[in-house]
Formats: C-alpha cells, sequence, structure tokens
C-alpha cells in the first residue's frame, strides 16, 4: 500500500507533538501564575526575548562566535583523532607505542582540566579550542580504531588475492567498511563538542552563547537564559540532522541506513 | 560447436579408469583450449602444518592446463589447504608448487590466478558492475574495466543488476557476481572452494552449468574443492579423494559433455567414491 499524504503528513507531525504540548502546558501554567516567572519564563516571554536580542545583533554575534569555536576546536580534535584512528588501526607499531597513552588520558574528564586550561591560557580563544578539540578527540578516536579493527578480514583477504594494491585496498575495502562506525564516533563528537564549548563559555568566556547565558544571569533575564538553553537544544539537534544526511548519503548501500 | 568437438573427443568406453594417486597420472584429455591460456600446476611433496598438526603431508599432484578436476574429502581433510596453498594465500611448511602458465607472450600478459570463496564477499558498498571490476584491479583505464566487467555480468546474466548492492541480490545471484568478478580478468586458473555449498539445489544445478559453460569456452584450469561428491562427478573430468592430507584415490570421470543428470555412469562413479569416503572413516 502506497502512503497516502495523510499518512505522511502523521509521520511528520508525530515527532513533534511531544513538544508542542509541553510547550504548550508550560505557557498555561506560566499564564494561570501556577509557576513564578521569576524562576521559568512563560514561552511568550522567551520568544520576546529571543526577538530583541536578535534585533539588537547580540545573539547573532554570540551565536556565530560559538559556532566558530566549537567547529574550529571539532576540526583539530577531530582530525587529530582520526588520523591517530587511522594510524593505530593500520599499524601494530603506532598502537603499541600510543594507545596505552590515549586510554589513560581518556579517563580523565577533559572538563576537569579547566582550572589548568585558564592558567596555560587564560580564558582566550586558545582555552575553549583546546578543550573542544580535546573532548572531541577520544569518540572520533575509539570508533575510527574500532571500524578499522572491524572491517571484515574476509573481504581484505579477497582485495588482495585480486591484486588490490595497499592504496586501493585501504580507499575500496577498510574506509568504506570502517565507516558507519566512524559515524558513530562523529555523531558522540558532536555532542561533545557543544557539551564542552557551553561548559568552556559559562565558565571563562567575554563572548558566546555561554557568555551570554552568564550575563543574563547577573542580571537575573530569566528569560535570556532560557533562551540560550533552547539555543543549545536547536544546535544540537541541528548537527545531529546533518549528520544523518551525511549518514544516508554515504552509507546508501546499507539497507540499515535507506531511507528511514 | 565447442561442445561438438568435445563429443567426438571423448572415448567411447565409459567406464572410469581408477588409479592409486602417488606416481602423477597422464595428463587427462584437455577440452578444445581455444585460447590456450590454462595454468598447469604441479606440487612436489607438499606439506602444510599448524602449529605442529600436518594437514597436508607430503602430497605430489599433477594439474595439466585447462583440466576441470574436483577435490572431495571429508570436513577437515585437507582439501581447502590444498586450494589455499595452491593460490598461495598458505605458505607451504614444505615441498614446493609450480605454476606454469601459457609459454607464449611476454610476461605481463601472463594471465591471473583467480578464487571464488565459499561466500560471494562482494564490496557491500560498492555497486554490483564496481564488484566486477575489483576483479581487474590495477589492469586498464576506468572506463576499460567498466566495459569489460559489464560484458562479464551479461556473461552471467545479470546485466540488468550492474547498477544494483549487492544487498538487493539473491544469494545465487550474489555468487554469480563473484563468479564474474573472478572471470573478468581471463585468469589462467580457477579456484573454485565449495562456491555453491550455500545456495538451493535449484539455484546450484544452474550454476553448475553455467560454470561448465564458461569453462569450456574460456579453456582455464578449474580446481573445485567440494563436499558434494554428485557435483563433482557432474563437472570433473577427473575427481581426486583426499584423505588425511594425502590424494587416497584419482579417478577419471570420462563421460561426455554435456552430462545428463542422474547418468548410470555417474551415479556409479559417485557411489564408488562415496563407498570410499565412508569406508575410510573406522567408525562413524
Amino acid at each position: 500500500m502506497r502512503p497516502t499524504a495523510l499518512d505522511r503528513l502523521r509521520d511528520t507531525a508525530v515527532p513533534w507533538l511531544l513538544p508542542v504540548a509541553i510547550l504548550l502546558g508550560w505557557q498555561a501554567a506560566v499564564s494561570a501564575g501556577l509557576v513564578s516567572n521569576r524562576f521559568m519564563p512563560a514561552p511568550l516571554d522567551v520568544v520576546r526575548a529571543g526577538w530583541e536580542a536578535g534585533r539588537t545583533g547580540e545573539l547573532w554575534t554570540n551565536l556565530w562566535v560559538s559556532t566558530l569555536r566549537a567547529l574550529s576546536g571539532f576540526a583539530v580534535g577531530g582530525g587529530i583523532g582520526f588520523a591517530l584512528g587511522l594510524a593505530n588501526g593500520l599499524s601494530r607499531l603506532s598502537e603499541q607505542l600510543t594507545d596505552t597513552s590515549v586510554q589513560m588520558v581518556r579517563n580523565v574528564p577533559h572538563l576537569s582540566l579547566i582550572p589548568l586550561v585558564i592558567l596555560w591560557f587564560g580564558i582566550g580563544e586558545e582555552a575553549k579550542l583546546f578543550l573542544v578539540a580535546l573532548g572531541v578527540f577520544f569518540p572520533i578516536y575509539a570508533n575510527t580504531l574500532h571500524g578499522i579493527r572491524s572491517v571484515d578480514p574476509a573481504l581484505v583477504e579477497m582485495g588482495r588475492v585480486y591484486g588490490m594494491s595497499r592504496t586501493e585496498l585501504f580507499t575500496k575495502v577498510v574506509l568504506p567498511g570502517a565507516l558507519p562506525s566512524i559515524f558513530v564516533g562523529l555523531r558522540y563528537a558532536l555532542g561533545i563538542m557543544w557539551l564542552t564549548l557551553i561548559v568552556a563559555e559559562t565558565i571563562s568566556a567575554s563572548s558566546g552563547l555561554g557568555y551570554m547565558a552568564m550575563q543574563a544571569r547577573e542580571f537575573m533575564l530569566v528569560d535570556v537564559v532560557v533562551l540560550a538553553i533552547l539555543i543549545y537544544a536547536a544546535l544540537g539537534k541541528l548537527a545531529d540532522a546533518l549528520t544523518r544526511q551525511l549518514e544516508r548519503a554515504c552509507l546508501a548501500w546499507n539497507p540499515a541506513y535507506r531511507s528511514a | 560447436m565447442l561442445l561438438d568437438a568435445l563429443r567426438r573427443e571423448a572415448p567411447t568406453d565409459l567406464v572410469p579408469e581408477t588409479r592409486v594417486a602417488d606416481a602423477p597420472p597422464a595428463p587427462a584429455p584437455r577440452p578444445t583450449d581455444a585460447t590456450g591460456r590454462g595454468i598447469a600446476v604441479t606440487a612436489r611433496d607438499l606439506r602444510k602444518s599448524f602449529d605442529g598438526h600436518a594437514v597436508i603431508e607430503g602430497l605430489d599432484l599433477y594439474l595439466p592446463a585447462g583440466g576441470f578436476t574436483a577435490v572431495v574429502g571429508r570436513s577437515g581433510c585437507g582439501k581447502s589447504t590444498l586450494l589455499r596453498l595452491i593460490l598461495g594465500l598458505e605458505t607451504p611448511t614444505g615441498g614446493r608448487i609450480v605454476l606454469e602458465g601459457p609459454q607464449a607472450g611476454p610476461r605481463r600478459s601472463e594471465p591471473p590466478k583467480r578464487i571464488m570463496f565459499q561466500e560471494p564477499r562482494l564490496l557491500p558498498w560498492a555497486r554490483v558492475v564496481d564488484n566486477v571490476a575489483v576483479g581487474l584491479s590495477g589492469h586498464g583505464s576506468r572506463a576499460e574495466r567498466r566495459e569489460r566487467a559489464l560484458a562479464a555480468l551479461a556473461e552471467v546474466g545479470l546485466a540488468d543488476k550492474a547498477g544494483q548492492w549487492p544487498a538487493t541480490l539473491s544469494g545465487g545471484q550474489r555468487q554469480r557476481v563473484a563468479l564474474a568478478r573472478a572471470l573478468v580478468s581471463r585468469p589462467g586458473l580457477l579456484a573454485l572452494d565449495e562456491p555453491l555449498g550455500a545456495l538451493d539445489a535449484l539455484t546450484r544445478i544452474g550454476m553448475q552449468d553455467l560454470i561448465e559453460r564458461i569453462w569450456l569456452s574460456q579453456g582455464f584450469t578449474a580446481l573445485l574443492v567440494t563436499h558434494d561428491v554428485a557435483e563433482a562427478v557432474a563437472l570433473a573430468d577427473r575427481i581426486l579423494v583426499v584423505e588425511a592430507g594425502r590424494i587416497a584415490l584419482d579417478l577419471r570421470v570420462d563421460v561426455p559433455r554435456p552430462r545428463r543428470r542422474g547418468d548410470p555412469d555417474l551415479a556409479r562413479l559417485e557411489g564408488r567414491i562415496l563407498d570410499h569416503l565412508l569406508g575410510a572413516q573406522p567408525t562413524l
């Protein structure tokens, strides 16, 4: 049976029912005076705060600064993690040399380094970049390594027997085989990227979304604080949606990723 | 035409001739080797052990170029190891293997050796045609590889599946893609490691006919490892029974092609081999 227009509409609408219901209930609770708007502003107040911050341009500047920090940290940490994951997956020597050290450092919560990082870099851009890069490094590293390890050895043997060169073996067998796992790492890393950045900005920054939220707290602007939190949620969702698109394009061969 | 020539060549005496191995047997009558690119295989005192456990123990073997030889035996008898040794996938513990390609031609054009595994081993992330082109790794331009891959697909009757993902094919179709990948480089030796074991009975018969037809037209040396005696008898012109790392029985199958399933001569031969295999086991 072909899905009708109604079915499609229902499929798009259902995931949004719960968030919309929560918003409506929230607005109703605040309007009815059940919740003091000193602690929890009504959704409409948040929208107003957003409109105001957008009008003055403050919101966009902070959003831009945060995005730039997040992406550059991600590029540095993700790049190193990916490269080291590949190296350790392909070379036994490289793995013996570095894996133990990486596993040790991995178990240190990277946010516990904030005091040290502030001592090293102050509250400049380097501090944020360092923390984001460190946070993003581990999931990318671990999942790249795992992906390469779990490539079907039968396919690698086939590639060898059929005369593939080392480069071909890597680009046609090993890397595509590791890709589903690498994507898992990517999605984890994107979550950690925002988390780290917001914490770092909340503690030590003079611009960015986290800074905006902390400033608002100083002046008891609850609506701006909630606005910042909602923007984090939206950014997280956006990053996740982009990864999904990328996954669907790159892993079209895998029935598990097709359509759905 | 090719088949006619074969039929004329086939001896009238249909009783299979038996010899106990050891002394290398005279080359089996070759099918009309039109292209003459079969690789002849010689193994001398071949030994292979894993962790001190001997799997192949002093095996001598000669496979003439262009012949179709089947190796049967109980599981664990070393037949797959023998095939992997000949293909160079394992290094022998002792003895040696010599592969001789056709004499003429420059070294570069030496025909490759190919293997078809029990599982198709297709790259799930490559389209069917690109999977076949894997068989041409390092040969020619991209367009050339694609063209030859399409031709090989047509040969196994899957031209219309070229743009599909392997995941959308049935088990038999996947194995046909694997066959096209093995054949696209025009190999001189094709080793088949129980390639039809996982297929249903009807699909298997179709695949056997396909393999036989392509072997007849291309003239490569075929080496089939199987536990299915009926399959060996239907396809091969020589059957080797391997037991405990040695060749225990070396039989010629002089039944003309195309062979009819249920042919009494084939059935008799199959019975003999089964008797031998079952009799060789002290207790079950």
